[in-house]
């Protein structure tokens, strides 16, 4: 078995441990690919490049459907090379039918397939890495190693140095999976520094003729294989290094990732988490995010940054700001407005699952349940975010019922401010009896009519009933 | 569309799950679904992927490949011992009553609690003459194991298909280079080669080894959709007493016009009078002789198969079917 023609399977982080670059450009490319070339191995790879991709952006129906139509073509295929006696052709198509297999989680049958190409061709290196990626798909680490081992010494006795890195990349990728980085980290020096070497210098070149940055799981060609290969791994071996504890390194070759492609976003979001001010963190988040809004890793390290800052800036109009600002509606507990956000980017990309899932995250609020007399913000934003969901009955006795608490008026007019960083809004500008400082914390009585905006956050409706200043020790 | 749906079809003709076959003296034992059983004997629970099976008559060993996971059962109770394996366990032989394990991945051959290291790539375990003999597809070696230990080791070419002993002699296969290399095991030397067919895969031994006769090996090759028939040798010293050694016969078992099957076989197995092909590509199961093939069943997984003592069993889907031949 060979190689099909000028595809190499690069090894790729496993989705749930480390996010990979799958922007909208990358997709439309494929779809091209898929729609202007009808062979074998533009559809294959063009079908297995799409499912990495929607799998990365976590749209995992669209990503399984790609992999169907992946595998059934990988089948079409085994069945005709097998009927014309072409048996490399079979093993090839077997062997893809396999990682097919194995991406859409069927284990069996893709162990199945993979020995049966691997009894036809175990001289194939490219087969053995094959094998080894559909191993690491199904959580074999050991046996992906195994398999990446078979291949990298059947590729060392060649003279192919971008396919013996490209294995040698596959190979470390499954030990750090296996958890022997040691070697690990000495093979992928070794392909990153024979990558940058001058045996690579006429591909260099041709890199830079083509402008050429897309990053794929199957590159076509060496132009493609060498550059989405040179990136992968760097950006591996820099997270070896931040693992341990060599911050200096890893921003280096993170830093070398980024010349080859200025909006990675794996490189831009582990420069943010190594970035030595907030200011250099959010304006790599800021990146990160435009590069890739769905990233799942991107999307939990930012929740976590939230945690500590929760009034990150996200302003942008971008889908990646739109994505921050709902990020941060959720770290702040507006999950009202974070809903809002949420729908409004739904709209755009239905079948994305990170966005259903922080829906789902933005519903589940506990059961409505009314304030106490004097409330705490905590029970006055509860009560903001389950609004719709009050019964008929607490609706009826939330009517009733007057409340009690020390707002901070906004603007020097009596229509708007906050309670204890809880929003709140009249219906119209208010008048009370009296002399009232509106700078100055002030004791309202009041009813709860319902939820409104006020700026760009949502707030109470609160109909006021009584104003009071508060003596000098209240204030305190 | 019609060929669309051919394929589509095909591809649900294949079980979903393996199922694993094998025959011994008080009947067919098949492992499915997670189970274990000698219908209308015993049930028992099995392993969640069966990839390989052997017997010595009284134990199955059903390994699992994937979970790294034995199952041993006695045939006459349907007792079972439950069995954690070295990576990857792909095969199992008997020596002396005793189980030994090739774990693939882990390169060991594992006996009990020993671990016997083995070279890259350990793909087949045979015994022969009171000893184990591994081939280790990417070295391209042949190690004997004798007393939990190698004894031997023989560099004799990688990338082969199939491993078989009979005798003293052992049979590697090359699809690549359509050739057939033998081993004389007891002296562990390569005794030479035979140039069989287009694409050999898988091999057999189809009688005769007298005196008189050498040998006679079954070969399925799909590319030609032919078994080919000829002979191999017994050993070097043998051939030569014979004073024929006749090498490369390549004989086709139906003359050299049309192919013996519709589909390219790639498996075949010989008991007695009962010859059967297998297709892995489509899943079909045949019956042979010299004159005609037939197809037995469709759909059926590799390994889900085997040949008794009157004929062969199968699982159907369902149940082992089962078909006399001779």
């Amino acid at each position: 078995m060979r190689r099909l023609a000028l595809v190499f399977l690069l090894a790729l982080p496993l989705a749930a441990q480390q996010p990979r670059l799958a922007s909208d450009f990358e997709i439309a490319q494929m779809e091209k690919q898929l729609a202007a070339s009808h062979d074998f191995e533009a559809q294959l790879s063009g079908h297995l490049n799409l499912g990495d991709l929607r799998a990365a952006r976590n749209e995992s129906s669209l990503a399984r459907a790609e992999y169907q139509q992946a595998a059934a073509n990988a089948e079409r295929e085994r069945i005709a090379s097998r009927r014309e006696g072409k048996l490399t052709r079979y093993a090839t198509a077997t062997s893809y039918a396999g990682l097919a297999q194995a991406k859409l989680g069927r284990d069996a049958r893709a162990y199945e397939l993979l020995e049966e190409a691997a009894r036809y061709a175990s001289d194939d290196a490219e087969g053995w890495n094959v094998y080894a990626s559909a191993m690491r798909t199904l959580r074999h680490p050991r046996k992906a190693v195994s398999a990446a081992r078979n291949a990298v010494a059947i590729a060392a006795r060649g003279d192919r140095k971008l396919d013996l890195a490209v294995y040698q990349h596959a190979l470390a990728t499954a030990l750090i999976e296996a958890g022997e980085t040691a070697e690990a980290e000495r093979l992928l020096v070794t392909v990153t520094e024979s990558l940058r070497s001058s045996a690579f210098d006429s591909l260099r070149r041709d890199v830079a003729r083509q402008e050429s940055f897309e990053i794929y799981s199957s590159a076509r060609g060496d132009v493609a294989a060498y550059v989405s290969l040179r990136s992968r791994a760097g950006l591996r071996l820099a997270r070896l290094y931040e693992e341990q504890g060599k911050p200096d390194r890893a921003r280096a070759e993170y830093e070398r990732a980024l010349e080859i492609r200025s909006d990675d976003v794996t490189a831009l979001s582990a420069l943010a988490r190594l970035a030595r001010s907030d200011a250099e963190r959010e304006r790599l988040y800021t990146q990160a995010f435009d590069a890739n809004p769905f990233s799942t890793a991107l999307v939990e390290e930012y929740r976590q940054y939230l945690r500590t800052h929760p009034n990150a800036n996200a302003d942008a109009a971008s889908t990646g700001g739109q994505m921050r600002r709902a990020l941060g509606q959720l770290a702040r507990g507006e999950t009202r407005a974070a809903r809002a956000s949420l729908d409004a980017l739904l709209a755009r990309f239905p079948a994305n699952e990170t966005l259903r899932a922080l829906r789902r995250a933005a519903e589940a609020a506990p059961a409505a349940a009314l304030p106490t007399a004097t409330p705490a913000a905590s029970e006055l934003r509860a009560l903001l975010d389950s609004f719709e969901r009050l019964t008929p009955e607490q609706r009826s006795a939330l009517d009733q019922a007057v409340y009690t608490s020390v707002v901070q008026f906004e603007g020097g007019v009596f229509e708007s401010g906050t309670i204890d960083g809880v929003r709140f809004r009249f219906s119209e500008p208010t008048r009370f009896e009296g002399e009232f400082d509106a700078a100055a914390p002030l004791r309202l009585t009041y009813r709860i009519l319902g939820v409104t905006r006020s700026g760009d956050a949502d707030a109470l409706l609160l109909e006021p009933v009584r104003l009071e200043s508060l003596d000098v020790e209240q204030r305190r | 569309m019609k060929r669309a749906l051919l394929a589509l079809a095909m591809l649900l003709a294949l079980p979903a799950s393996a199922q694993l076959v094998i025959a011994t003296p008080r009947g067919v034992v098949a492992a499915h679904d997670g189970r274990i059983e000698l219908p209308g004997r015993w049930n028992a629970a099995g392993v969640a992927h069966p990839t390989a099976i052997g017997s010595d008559g009284d134990r199955v060993v059903v390994l699992d490949a994937l979970d790294n996971a034995a199952v041993l059962v006695e045939i006459a109770t349907g007792r079972t011992t439950r069995l954690h394996t070295g990576e990857t366990p792909v095969a199992v032989a008997f020596l002396r009553g005793e189980p030994y394990i090739l774990a693939r991945d882990a390169r060991v051959l594992e006996h009990g609690e020993r671990r016997i290291a083995l070279a890259a790539d350990p793909a087949s375990v045979r015994e022969s003459g009171g000893r184990l003999y591994v081939y280790s597809r990417a070295a391209g070696t042949i190690e004997e194991v004798d007393g939990d230990r190698v004894t031997r080791r023989l560099r004799v070419g990688p990338f082969a298909s199939d491993f078989e002993v009979t005798g003293a002699t052992g049979y590697l296969v090359y699809p690549r280079d359509g050739r057939i290399r033998t081993i004389d095991l007891a002296a562990m030397k390569a005794t030479g080669e035979l140039t069989v067919g287009s694409v050999p895969v898988d091999l057999t031994f189809a009688g005769g080894g007298t005196a008189l006769t050498a040998r006679l090996l079954a070969v399925a090759d799909p590319s030609a959709k032919r078994v080919w028939l000829t002979e191999g040798t017994q050993s070097m010293t043998k051939a030569v007493a014979r004073g024929a050694l006749r090498g490369v016969l390549g004989l086709g078992l139906f003359g050299s016009g049309g192919s013996l099957f519709p589909t390219g076989v790639d498996r075949v197995e010989i008991r007695g009078r009962s010859w059967i092909a297998y297709d892995s590509s489509s899943g079909t199961l045949y019956t042979f002789t010299r004159n005609k093939s037939s197809v037995l069943a469709k759909g059926v997984a590799p390994g889900a198969f085997t040949l008794t003592r009157t004929g062969v069993a199968w699982w159907n889907g369902t149940s082992v079917a089962e078909k006399k031949l001779q």
